[in-house]
């Protein structure tokens, strides 16, 4: 057999063998539903809720972040970061999360935000001078 | 009816949108030109083959003017950055008015529409050279070029057609790209006092060059790619290796360069704490360098060896059209959920994939056609010859990359396919996982194959040549993982045991260069940077340490300390000095610089026993406040050494709050504690938390601004004197009594936080009232903050920089076989 036959197969094999292990490894989105149901991590995708408190007091402890988020079904849940407040993180339009349920808190191990970019932020901030008042 | 604007300044965008729709057809008409300039030439009718040099001299105007309208583009846009014309969207999405110069410039291509133009320069400026240089390949290869050339100028056309808008120009007016009421208005302009500015984590030196440099990269990677399709086209099989490889080896050069640039950046400017996180837009880059890399090594086995010709061509094509497919995934918005810094879609998600499919179909066309022309040889190579293992490198960097390939592009089979697999939950270790033994395979072949020559090797001889080397690399990777604390994982050991035997045979090999043997200069040298990195980014990624581990929190119950995530930032008060690791860290201070705030935050390594400071230095994190936004922007800062780092960032910090003004509703006297009532006399002093205040008399003909004293009134001043810290601060409250009804005017001291009111008079009793305020003590002022050790990263970067040297090498190599030949 010619030997890039020989090479050419073991491509293949090599080639099927990422395949395998791309999918292997390859977690899933699912909801907090899912998450609970799940022993293993997965991703959670959803909507920051502005309305309920942000915990991170570092005076506290530095290494403790909590928050509600919502699921795309609408779920909520407390969701428990180790680490600090990832920055510009109340901006954030929407979150993907890595982790898993403990009890009743998602401990996530990994925040992905996406913030609006400088696309679709596009309001523009109108400065108006106005007549300064005078003050004793 | 019409709104008649005022101040806008239309014409240079009305200049610079006209040369968008001139670089776009004159991109098209050099295009076609070069295509029948070509074609004809391939004619065998005589009369026909007369016309090519009609259609080269149209071809060639066309291409001029390209350049002209190209830099015609630039200009107008650099100067409606440069004058703050914020009618126009690009300016006010991209920069401000503080911004200075150099970093104008990043702004420049901050944006979609800016990047786009500098792929579009850089590809007029390669168009140029090959022109002038490109002799008899000009029209075939030029061809190709212009091609691409008009779909990037498409991209920035802006204009609907039927319905659909083709392209993003940056020439739009911010009255047509955004929605608002204000724009009802004539005078709009002077509401928009200044742009958006430019995102702070892209204000930064490197940001300035990188991507010049990575499109550069980018842009050259056509070259070789055109040349590839004139070898097919014009059935010039061998020809086209010479002089495309001098620009393979370029494009793979500068590609490297920008991507390291890259990394380098997000190691000073970001907090992410490393050069490398798998992240998918980082993978799009890396992933056509791997395959021209490959290619590199193909065509110079096909060039000495006639072996590997449809591997040459293939990779070759492929890397251009990956270049293009990367630029689909991270312009397109395809990467949303997976990657943070990819762009957002700007509506020219099928735009993208038209050309990405463009370039395919032309690849995958020209090899169909020719296919059974192609010069593949049936003869088996040799196992001990050098070609067979150039080729065999070449494949596993090739399955080397597909791997990441695959697991970047799963948002897009999601897509294709409608379903929902999510990124491994742990990327770095999924690809570290794969890319790992492949860099040992690569290592190994890179050393060895050295010594191979072309077409057949004595065995033996070879042998002999490389076990004194692989004997000499088992005693240095002995001494090297046990130094670098690394030999607890087998596979770390073998990837150092490889790099080393890679450094030292290919030492050997410049060693022979300096004895006269130039021609393999250039591949040793870079074969040692390459090595030199590999072991650098395993050490320093396999042993970077998190210096700031913090035990000390509070508990938030069992269940969260249990989890095995280190805790990683610690809390630093001011003047506190907190142990850890080795160094002894206080935090000093702020000062705050422009927007950012600097954190003065001192390390110290103090020998316990004899006391004596061993190391002393001061870092500077910053960070830029928001306090509208709520938010920080946070900078690290690093010390470097020559065999470590250490880096720190701040990841939270106290808000500055906003000093807002005083206004009706919001009594100033909110932001002091409750008030302490004192009936006191001329002499008395009161005691307060820092120090005393003395009642040095009275003043009867006390004066009030703005409000005369009658007659009859009464106005008396208080005269104060606050003593604290060694320091005197005058002061006067008044009171005033003016036609029967009391009133009173409280005086400040800010620099103490205190406030008096001299509320009233006692004529009986011979006292008078005062009122102390006091503001609240401020809180201790903390920070919290990360700091890594990363050692021995300077072999990282110092491996980068030896390899870019290894390829300029072979460049000025290779491209003298070109002027010899």
């Amino acid at each position: 057999m010619k030997k890039s036959s020989i090479a050419g197969i073991i491509i293949i094999a090599l080639a099927i063998g990422i395949i395998i292990s791309t999918y292997a490894d390859s977690s899933t989105y699912g909801s907090f539903t899912d998450a609970k149901k799940s022993e293993s991590e997965l991703h959670v995708v959803g909507q920051l809720n502005k309305d309920k408190e942000l915990f991170y007091n570092p005076q506290q402890d530095a290494n403790y972040f909590a928050f509600y988020m919502r699921d795309n079904q609408g779920l909520e849940s407390k969701v428990v970061f180790n680490g600090s407040k990832p920055q510009d993180f109340e901006r954030s339009e929407q979150i993907v999360l890595t982790g898993k349920m403990v009890g009743n808190e998602f401990h996530a191990s990994k925040i992905l935000m996406k913030c609006p970019s400088k696309y679709t932020k596009d309001e523009v901030e109108v400065t108006e001078v106005s007549a300064s008042t005078a003050k004793i | 009816m019409e709104i008649q604007y005022i101040g806008e300044n239309l014409l240079p965008g009305k200049i610079g949108q006209f040369f968008i729709i001139l670089s776009f057809c004159t991109a098209l008409l050099a295009s076609i030109s070069y295509y029948f300039a070509t074609t004809t030439n391939l004619s065998k009718d005589a009369l026909v083959r007369a016309g090519s040099d009609g259609w080269k001299r149209i071809a060639r105007i066309a291409f001029l003017i390209n350049i002209a309208a190209v830099l015609g583009i630039g200009s107008s846009l650099y100067f409606i950055i440069y004058n703050h014309l914020f009618e126009y969207h690009y300016a006010w999405a991209h920069s401000s008015k503080i911004l200075p110069v150099y970093y104008i410039i990043s702004s420049f291509w901050e944006g979609q529409e800016g990047s786009f133009w500098l792929w579009m320069f850089w590809q007029a400026v390669l168009g140029f050279v090959i022109l002038r240089k490109g002799k008899s390949w000009e029209n075939s290869v030029m061809s190709t070029i212009m091609l691409s050339q008009a779909f990037i100028a498409s991209m920035l056309v802006g204009v609907e057609v039927f319905g659909f808008r083709i392209g993003s120009s940056p020439f739009i007016l911010l009255r047509d790209a955004v929605p608002g009421p204000i724009f009802q208005r004539g005078d709009y302009l002077s509401l928009v006092t200044d742009g958006n500015g430019l995102n702070p984590l892209l204000q930064n030196y490197w940001m300035v060059i990188h991507p010049p440099t990575l499109f550069l990269g980018f842009a050259s990677m056509i070259v070789p790619f055109s040349y590839a399709i004139a070898g097919l086209w014009e059935k010039r099989y061998t020809d086209w290796v010479k002089p495309a490889l001098p620009w393979t080896l370029f494009a793979v050069m500068i590609l490297g360069t920008g991507i390291i640039m890259g990394s380098f950046w997000a190691y000073e400017a970001l907090n992410f704490g490393g050069f490398w996180a798998w992240d998918p837009v980082e993978n799009a880059s890396i992933i056509p360098w791997m395959t021209l890399i490959a290619a590199v090594h193909v065509l110079i086995a096909y060039k000495n060896s006639g072996h590997s010709y449809f591997t040459a061509t293939f990779l070759v094509l492929i890397s251009f059209v990956l270049v293009l497919y990367a630029s689909f995934l991270t312009r397109s918005g395809i990467l949303g959920e997976t990657s943070v810094h990819a762009f957002t879609d700007l509506g020219m998600f099928w735009h993208l994939v038209l050309y990405v499919l463009t370039f395919l179909f032309l690849s995958v066309i020209f090899l169909v056609i020719r296919w059974k022309e192609l010069p593949i040889t049936k003869k088996d190579e040799e196992t001990y010859s050098r070609e067979f293992w150039l080729f065999i490198g070449a494949l596993v960097i090739s399955i080397a990359c597909l791997q990441i390939l695959a697991t970047t592009s799963v948002p897009v089979f999601n897509a294709i396919f409608g379903t929902e697999i999510a990124p491994p939950a742990n990327v770095i270790a999924h690809y570290n996982k794969w890319q790992v033994p492949f860099a040992v395979v690569i290592a190994f072949i890179s050393a060895f194959s050295q010594f191979l020559k072309y077409k057949k090797t004595e065995p033996k001889k070879f042998f002999v040549s490389i076990s004194l080397s692989l004997l000499f690399s088992l005693f240095i990777t002995a001494g090297a993982v046990y130094i670098m604390n690394i030999y607890t994982n087998v596979m770390y050991i073998i990837l150092t045991y490889a790099s080393v035997f890679s450094i030292i045979a290919n030492a050997r090999i410049l060693g022979d260069a300096f004895k006269g043997k130039w021609r393999l200069a250039g591949s040793a040298v870079a074969h040692i940077g390459f090595a030199m990195l590999l072991v650098g980014a395993l050490v320093a990624a396999a042993t970077n340490k998190i210096v700031s581990i913090n035990n000390t929190g509070i508990g938030f119950g069992d269940e969260f300390a249990k989890s095995n995530n280190p805790r990683e930032n610690i809390i630093l008060y001011k003047d506190e000095p907190v142990k850890m690791d080795r160094y002894t860290v206080t935090y000093l201070g702020d000062s705050v610089q422009g927007v950012n705030t600097y954190y003065r935050i001192n390390y110290k390594v103090i020998n316990e026993e004899t006391g004596k400071i061993k190391e002393n230095f001061t870092l500077y994190p910053n960070a830029q406040q928001n306090a509208k936004m709520r938010q920080i922007i946070a900078s690290p800062d690093t010390k470097h050494y020559l065999f470590h780092d250490i880096y720190t960032h701040v990841s939270s910090v106290p808000l500055k709050e906003e000093d807002h003004e005083e206004h009706d509703g919001h009594s100033d006297d909110e932001s002091y504690e409750k008030p302490l009532t004192y009936e006191i006399n001329v002499g008395d002093t009161v005691r307060f938390k820092e120090g005393y205040i003395l009642v040095k008399g009275i003043n009867r003909d006390a004066k009030i601004q703005n409000i005369p004293v009658g007659e009859r009134d009464i106005a008396i001043g208080l005269q104060l004197e606050v003593n604290s810290d060694g320091k005197v601060y005058p002061s006067e409250p008044i009171y005033l009594l003016k036609e029967g009804s009391k009133f009173d005017f409280g005086k400040k001291v800010d620099e103490k936080g205190l406030k008096f009111r001299f509320t009233n008079v006692f004529p009986d009793r011979n006292k008078l009232e005062l009122m102390v305020y006091q503001k609240p003590k401020p809180e201790k002022t903390w920070v919290v903050l990360k700091a890594i050790e990363f050692p021995y990263i300077n072999l990282f970067w110092g491996g980068t920089i030896i390899m870019v040297i290894g390829f300029l090498l072979s460049i000025f190599r290779r491209n003298k076989e070109i002027t010899q030949a």
